[in-house]
């Protein structure tokens, strides 16, 4: 057990601080990205990513709901208990592509929920607070319901391979 | 932490501009984007009152993507603006930001002297050991075997740079690595580096997925310095020289008086003009 | 300069030079005397020359004095008082004599070295080395001192004064044997028929002592400027070392910078913070400036730059003067960059010409060029009290939490926008030195270039400088244009062309950048023929002004690069000859 193990959160406010954070951070990124696609001309991923994030927000709004009436602490971002270097919902820096298509953005997204379902699965089996691990079993069920829709788009897909196409193009000088 | 109550407290991302990065989805600089609007509201700073200063590069978008004062000048100077800045305004946070060759190329000399001068100021070099604007030619710390440019078709054949080092060497008085793979951590050191008293310096990691691909790797190697930060140059000289400069975490820190020249009016100009009277 | 030269010689002026190897004291001396010519209520100014070396090198001082003010050297020398002899040759060229001069030299010292000798200058020999030792402490230069101070006809008095006051902090021991030497000096007995005097003055009005340099920042100071960097540079050093002290007293900051990328980065930055500021440097330091003047141009931050120009290219002739920076200062910049280019045209009028151009520069939100130049920057004058310039509007500044805040705004017809300064709530933005939009958001479109190009080019158009743009004297078909340093000359030749029955208008410019052209064209109507005057190789002033088409009737240019001053009589035989 380490300080970033999510074992170790003992109350519901603190719980519940980590889930806003976490799927705030997520709608945070996958808003980025959207702009980002924008940016960069590819304009039915960004579409996608956008759809990500309002779905997102209104699922962070139920959990903000949640917490209504409850004083929650002030956590700083290096003082959450993730075992992931963000919020565990939030995609990767490092997992996207100008050029990546809608269904390698369903991967994303659904290893990124994934990794969602089991920090609240890790907090709902671990927690000492009896009251932290039915919420936190709850919010696993929720992901994994949402876990369960990204894979049923990325079946009903039509969007046939997940590779990349080369670019064309060689790079741009901007300054 | 501020004492505001909480619904006038700045979050995170009231410090982003609405000012789309033109950077490539998977850069390394996003995350110092975050970790940095991340550090300004844990600081609680009112925007107003905060100024980014960058010279030429991708990361030297930074200051636009920002929502505080920027100043987004030419290449290789963003450390002399900074410095002109907190002369001239001292109650502002002054953060700098740029890339590796921006810093420790065409700018390396103010580097130097920005570390002995010792203002009250952070610079955050986001490294990604490549120039990125002009299409991915090698920088002062490209390891020198690296030929992928066609500039140095065999490579730079120099050893590079090692920014811990000539910081250390000149001078400054906060020298940390962080890496964007790990944002909050690196908002932690932006944190500590904001409220350090003098010339911070943050040398961050910041793969370039264009031009780097290769650096995507560097998330298998990075890891924290196994000892905690010490005041001691020379053992923080050795720290330097025997890592491989993977190892992220505050390095050094020692408490030095900071440059910042006292303003205050003793003098109308006619009792200057008084000394030319004959 | 040769003898021949009859340029009409100005009344109520005396020169005399002073020289001297290292440690000899000449420089010293010309200061006292300086300040005893100011005392006895006469105008005055004193340039140096050195040898190449840091210490122990030959020194000439060269001081002109008269009953009006004085600001340019002359043709000729009345005095020489040579201390010794050691390579004083090389300052032949710059101390001009003629069969009319008096060489004053210690017989001791040995033969009068040909250079200086060829022009048959009547010579009077006093054992000047021999009179100091008889005085316990006593020093040659002092006794030359005391001999010079009285053929002008400065009071002894007067004299003993000023080096009570210099050399009081020294003590008593110093003080005594110089008061000695000095009226050694008053009562070694001269060849009567050889005394030249400055006639006597009754009033004697409030006078400054002052360096071009000094008063350059005394303009700036005046202008508002409170935060300076540079780096140091010959011969623009000394307005550094008069603002790093001065500048603190007023609550400004000076800041020795490492380079001068450096210096000029830095006053954007305390420009931007919403301080005036300005950095002073010299051709070489001008060079490596331009990137970031451009930078402070499209980015709309206020900035000056005092160039004190040297010789040029490259490191060229750091101790002498040249006009020779006017092209970079006009052109030197990449991309079109509509800015200011000022010009001092004397010692006095640099603090005039800086003060105005930190109002002009904050009001445009551009960057001025000020040129000054060696022999202003490091010569001394005993001159009027410096006017003010006239106060300018300031800088146009944001309101707090303006609506919809666009730094590069357009809707202000005269192109000026307001700019918000950090700590401005609810104006944030990014000033950038890529071509931007209003917002201030990089472009690079066509419409928003070709906009803010024209915004940053308004700005300057729309200026009028008012009658400051020149000193505008005289009348007449006969017409000289010329700038900075050489207008003392070319007045001083006006003057003399007048007495001999050919008047001359004189047009000295003091904003070069942007010229206001119906003006020029009002104060050059009428002119048939017109020389340019200035003192550098190619002319620039002269392609300059045929580039704006300026120029009508026949035009001549008087273009002499340094190290030698462009003196009066050249002028005057350039207009001579011509008509």
């Amino acid at each position: 057990m380490n300080e970033n193990d999510p074992s170790i959160i003992r109350d519901i406010p603190d719980f519940l601080a980590h889930a806003i954070a976490l799927e705030f951070e997520s709608v945070e990124r996958y808003q980025e990205l959207a702009d980002s696609m924008d940016v960069h001309n590819n304009p039915r991923v960004a579409e996608l990513f956008r759809k990500l994030a309002h779905y997102g927000e209104l699922h962070a709004h139920e959990i903000e709901h949640h917490a209504l009436g409850i004083d929650l602490p002030e956590i700083s971002p290096w003082d959450f208990k993730w075992c992931t270097p963000e919020g565990p919902e939030s995609g990767t820096l490092e997992g996207v592509h100008y050029m990546m298509n809608r269904r390698q953005v369903l991967e994303y997204a659904l290893c990124n929920e994934q990794r969602g379902r089991d920090f609240y699965a890790g907090v709902a089996e671990f927690s000492p607070d009896e009251g932290v691990r039915e919420l936190a079993a709850e919010f696993a069920r929720e992901e994994t319901e949402h876990v369960n829709i990204l894979k049923s788009w990325l079946l009903n897909l039509v969007e046939p391979d997940s590779v990349r196409p080369a670019d064309l193009d060689p790079p741009n000088i901007p300054e | 932490m501020s004492g505001k109550p909480a619904d006038t407290l700045l979050k995170a991302k009231d410090y982003k501009s609405e000012v789309k990065p033109v950077w490539c989805p998977g850069c390394g600089h996003f995350a110092v984007l975050s970790a940095t609007t991340k550090a300004l509201a844990h600081l609680g700073l009112p925007q107003k009152d905060v100024a980014m200063i960058s010279g030429i590069g991708c990361s030297s978008r930074l200051p636009a993507y920002v929502s505080v004062y920027g100043f987004h000048g030419v290449h290789g100077r963003a450390l002399a603006v900074a410095s002109g800045l907190k002369a001239a305004r001292p109650e502002l946070t002054v953060l700098v930001a740029g890339g590796d060759g921006d810093g420790f190329s065409i700018g390396g000399n103010h580097f130097l002297h920005a570390c002995r001068r010792n203002m009250d100021m952070t610079y955050i070099v986001m490294d990604n050991e490549v120039y990125g604007m002009t299409k991915g030619q090698a920088s002062p710390t490209t390891s020198p075997d690296w030929a992928e440019s066609k500039l140095t078709p065999h490579g730079p054949g120099v050893p590079s740079f090692n920014p811990a080092a000539i910081a250390l060497a000149s001078g400054a008085t906060f020298i940390a690595r962080g890496f964007t793979g790990k944002p909050n951590d690196l908002a932690k050191l932006l944190v500590d580096a904001i409220q350090h008293p003098g010339f911070s310096f943050i040398q961050a990691l910041s793969p370039c997925t264009t031009f780097r691909p290769d650096q995507n790797d560097w998330k298998k190697i990075v890891r924290p310095f196994e000892q905690e930060a010490t005041d001691d140059p020379v053992e923080a000289a050795k720290r330097i020289h025997a890592d491989d400069g993977m190892s992220t975490g505050l390095l050094y820190q020692t408490k030095v008086p900071v440059w910042q020249p006292e303003r205050s009016v003793r003098a109308q100009i006619d009792q200057l003009e008084l000394g030319f009277q004959v | 300069m040769s003898d021949e030269l009859d340029p009409g010689q100005s009344s109520h002026t005396l020169s005399v030079a002073i020289t001297g190897s290292g440690g000899s004291g000449a420089v010293t001396a010309g200061e006292m005397l300086l300040i005893a010519v100011a005392n006895a209520g006469f105008y005055g100014l004193m340039g140096r020359s050195a040898g190449p070396q840091i210490r122990g090198g030959e020194s000439a001082v060269m001081l002109r004095a008269g009953v009006a003010p004085v600001e340019c050297l002359d043709d000729r020398f009345d005095i020489l008082i040579a201390l010794d002899w050691l390579n004083v040759s090389r300052f032949a060229e710059e101390i001009p004599l003629t069969r009319d001069s008096l060489i004053i030299c210690d017989p001791e010292a040995g033969e009068i070295p040909p250079d200086i000798a060829r022009h048959g200058a009547r010579v009077v020999e006093l054992p000047l080395e021999a009179l100091a030792k008889g005085i316990e402490g006593g020093r040659t230069n002092m006794i030359a001192l005391g001999v010079l101070a009285e053929l002008l006809g400065i009071p002894e008095e007067a004299m003993l004064t000023v080096v009570d006051a210099k050399l009081a902090r020294k003590g008593a021991s110093a003080v005594v044997p110089s008061q000695r030497c000095i009226s050694c000096g008053y009562n070694e007995p001269k060849p009567q028929q050889l005394r030249q005097r400055l006639p006597r003055i009754k009033d004697r009005p409030a006078r400054w002592n002052i360096s071009g340099n000094e008063a350059s920042g005394v303009g700036a100071i005046r202008g508002g400027v409170r935060f300076v960097a540079a780096y140091p540079i010959t011969p623009a050093t000394e307005m550094l070392e008069w603002l790093a002290p001065n500048l603190e007293r007023v609550g400004g900051v000076l800041l020795q910078a490492e380079d001068e990328l450096a210096s000029v980065n830095m006053i954007i930055g305390g420009s931007f913070g919403g301080v005036p500021s300005m950095t002073a440097t010299s051709g070489p330091g001008l060079s490596l400036m331009m990137e970031g003047l451009g930078l402070a141009v499209a980015s709309e931050t206020p900035v000056v730059v005092a160039n004190v120009m040297r010789g040029g290219p490259s490191t060229g002739i750091p101790t002498k003067s040249e006009q020779s920076d006017l092209n970079i200062a006009l052109h030197g910049f990449h991309g079109d960059a509509p800015h200011l280019v000022l010009a001092a045209l004397n010692i006095r009028d640099c603090a005039f010409t800086t003060e105005w151009a930190v109002h002009l520069a904050e009001a445009l939100q551009t960057v001025a060029i000020v040129l000054s130049d060696q022999f202003l920057g490091q010569a001394r004058s005993v001159t009027d009290p410096p006017p003010t310039a006239p106060a300018g509007p300031g800088r146009r500044l944001a309101q707090p939490a303006a609506e919809n805040y666009q730094r590069y705004t357009l809707a202000d017809p005269g192109g000026i926008s307001p700019m918000a300064i950090p700590g401005t709530e609810g104006c944030l933005y990014t000033a950038d030195g890529l071509e931007h939009n209003e917002r201030g958001t990089p472009s690079s479109m066509p419409q928003d270039h070709q906009l803010q190009l024209e915004k940053r080019r308004q700005k300057l158009t729309a200026i009028d400088g008012g009658e400051h743009w020149a000193e505008v004297h005289g009348s007449g078909d006969l017409c000289i244009l010329t700038w900075g340093s050489s207008s003392g000359a070319a007045f001083e030749a006006a003057g003399r062309l007048l007495t001999m029955g050919r008047p001359v208008r004189v047009v000295a410019i003091r904003l070069l950048s942007p010229l206001p052209e119906q003006r020029m064209l009002d104060a050059i109507d009428g002119a048939v023929r017109t020389l340019v005057v200035e003192q550098n190789h190619a002319g620039q002033l002269f392609h300059y002004l045929h580039s704006l088409n300026l120029l009508h009737g026949e035009v001549r240019k008087l273009a002499k690069p340094g190290p030698l001053p462009i003196r009066p009589g050249e002028i005057v035989n350039a207009i001579l000859e011509w008509i």
